[in-house]
């Protein structure tokens, strides 16, 4: 627990709060800056997912014509799947790393929210121990908890839930590729709706912080995907039975 | 394609160490509430949200009365027949001193803002600070509504307020003083603001205000003055904030901060006297009986110093007791014993002449079954 407070939960915590002193003592631009910084430190694996993505959509035709051709035996069509990903020099969980990257800094942000805006008492003294000697550190406590009408300490609502689960859907819908096999493309459409439901339904249960940092952290992700795949991806398509525009093609 | 499946699991496997981290961290834990005695009993809130009274002779549970899904930070206090405890949840009740029966609560139907600073009482009135950022003037006897302020600050008004004459002093985390009429509840005109927000109570003597900051300084405030006196330290900050109040005592200022240290401070200057480095934080005022001063740190170290001597610039303790529990509460001394609650939710006696806890104690708070 000490290295994890050592390492990333007190330095979060230290960046936010001076970050909030920088912009003005505002608590949520602070949070929109670091959700900025994160996504700028995760970009090399970004670009890698995002090159992945792009790559993927320029297989699915080849994808499709194996679908099609072993769609019955599911383990051959497993083994020739691979053979065109290692071809192509694609990993399909490639995609994963970022989000997965992002997981600690969720846990340390979700803290650092906690314990800046001091929603108990028990927060606001141990946040005396977790802040750096910095005036610039010293000089924002207390944190403004209010941003744009949200209390950022307070759980989240539903116009929040709604744009954390919305960007998330766009972001997933302009990446997911459509497949021929019916089970996977019921798999593909439970995961469009699933991660989507969940962190709006997280957002309405967490500190609106951490919403605004999904969102925020999605918007970015999507404007992201836009210029590296080249356009709105399968977000334009209605059915998975059609194949995927990518420019270039 | 594995990759959703594969997402799926590689989501659902991590999020139970998301939500597991979290918890905890949304809930405040137990409250910080200190004993108070009168008579020969002990009262003092406990973790699991209640006051228990037990007789100091007898180490027996008089009574105990718990409160539906609340945590107790303030400290009860005890005038006449009642005893008054803010809770967290926003309710100020007053109990029988003999059986804890509830005898009325404020407000009767809701809350107010919840209470975190140890409500005053003077001239028959309870004045509470809550997280509406108000304060609250009650009848003592009835526990009818006198008046509120005005809101002070957007919420978390968490320290206590400071009464003296017909004036109320309340220090803000925004970093303000007010005074307000302890009979009206209207702001007067006087008020002080500063750069940073306070962190503790203030504490008054000779129309001087002395408050902690989260800038890590100690102010000393002239009542009616735009700037401050002085400030401690007087060139590099301290390396915490002075969380507790200070006391004052023959014209010097005892503080404790959360850096571990214990200063004695000029109050007329703002000179260090003398130090003393306890080196786990300092969450709690020091206390004074006679010429002792009695302090405790975070550990559950208790420390006394004679300060009818001379201490030097690097003061020793008289005595030094390990409780062998946590200590965030503020205590209490009286007649060469201290009382303190342990975060194990026990009070704990400490004979201060002998140096050691008194025998049978620590006894739990924990409601008898």
């Amino acid at each position: 627990m000490e290295v994890w407070n050592l390492i990333i939960a007190n330095p979060v915590l230290n960046v936010l709060v001076a970050l909030s002193h920088i912009l003005g003592g505002s608590f949520g631009l602070a949070i929109i800056a670091l959700t900025i910084i994160v996504r700028l430190i995760t970009w090399p694996l970004t670009k890698r997912q995002l090159n992945s993505t792009k790559a993927l959509q320029e297989m699915q035709p080849k994808i499709q014509e194996l679908q099609k051709k072993y769609g019955k035996n599911q383990q051959k069509l497993q083994q020739e799947m691979m053979k065109l990903y290692k071809e192509a020099g694609v990993n399909p969980l490639g995609c994963l790393w970022p989000m997965l990257v992002q997981f600690p800094i969720w846990i340390a942000l979700y803290q650092a929210i906690m314990r800046a805006l001091a929603t108990t008492p028990e927060n606001l003294l141990d946040l005396a121990g977790r802040l750096y000697s910095w005036g610039i550190v010293n000089q924002a406590i207390p944190l403004n908890n209010y941003f744009l009408g949200l209390d950022l300490g307070g759980r989240g609502n539903i116009a929040l839930a709604i744009i954390v689960g919305g960007t998330m859907w766009v972001q997933q819908k302009m990446t997911q590729a459509p497949s021929l096999d019916p089970r996977q493309a019921s798999t593909s459409r439970m995961m469009l709706l699933m991660m989507p439901i969940m962190f709006g339904f997280m957002s309405l249960s967490f500190p609106a912080g951490l919403g605004l940092y999904w969102a925020v952290s999605s918007i970015i992700g999507i404007i992201a995907q836009y210029f590296v795949t080249g356009g709105w991806g399968y977000l334009r398509l209605g059915s998975p039975s059609q194949s995927a525009p990518v420019k270039g093609r | 394609m594995k990759q959703p499946k594969l997402f799926l699991i590689a989501v659902i496997a991590l999020l139970p160490l998301v939500l597991v981290s979290c918890i905890g961290a949304t809930q405040p834990k137990g409250g910080w509430s200190g004993p108070t005695v009168k008579d020969g009993i002990i009262y003092a809130g406990t973790r699991d949200g209640g006051v228990v009274a037990i007789n100091a002779s007898t180490r027996s549970q008089q009574w105990d009365h718990t409160f539906t899904s609340t945590i107790i930070y303030a400290t009860p206090i005890v005038d006449g027949d009642l005893v008054y405890v803010g809770t967290y949840s926003g309710k100020v009740y007053a109990l029988s001193i003999a059986d804890g029966e509830d005898m009325w609560d404020y407000p009767r139907d809701g809350y107010m803002g919840a209470i975190v600073g140890t409500p005053v009482i003077a001239n028959e009135t309870i004045y509470v600070s809550s997280s509406d950022g108000r304060i609250h003037a009650l009848n003592a006897t009835g526990g009818k509504r006198k008046w509120e302020s005005e809101p002070l600050l957007a919420g978390k008004l968490w320290t206590s307020p400071t009464v003296i004459g017909g004036t109320l002093y309340v220090s803000t985390y925004d970093g303000h003083i007010y005074g307000l009429s302890a009979e009206t509840g209207k702001l007067l005109d006087w008020s002080f603001e500063s750069q940073a927000g306070f962190t503790s109570s203030p504490v008054i003597d000779e129309g001087t205000v002395y408050v902690g900051s989260f800038d890590r300084y100690l102010y000393a405030i002239e009542i009616g003055a735009n700037v401050s006196g002085w400030k401690f330290p007087q060139e590099e900050p301290a390396g915490s904030w002075f969380w507790a109040s200070p006391i004052v005592n023959q014209g010097i200022v005892y503080a404790g901060c959360l850096d571990g240290k214990l200063y004695a401070i000029g109050a007329e200057t703002g000179e260090k006297i003398w130090e003393f480095d306890a080196e786990d934080p300092i969450v709690c005022s020091p206390v004074l009986m006679d010429n002792l001063l009695v302090v405790t740190d975070e550990s559950g170290t208790v420390y006394v110093f004679d300060i009818g001597t001379e201490l030097g610039d690097e003061a020793v303790p008289s005595r030094t007791i390990s409780i062998g529990a946590s200590v965030r509460s503020p205590f209490c001394a009286r007649d060469g014993l201290v009382y303190i609650r342990g975060e194990d939710n026990s009070i704990y006696v400490v004979d201060i002449d002998k140096g050691e806890v008194v025998e049978g104690w620590p006894v739990s708070l924990t409601a008898e079954e």
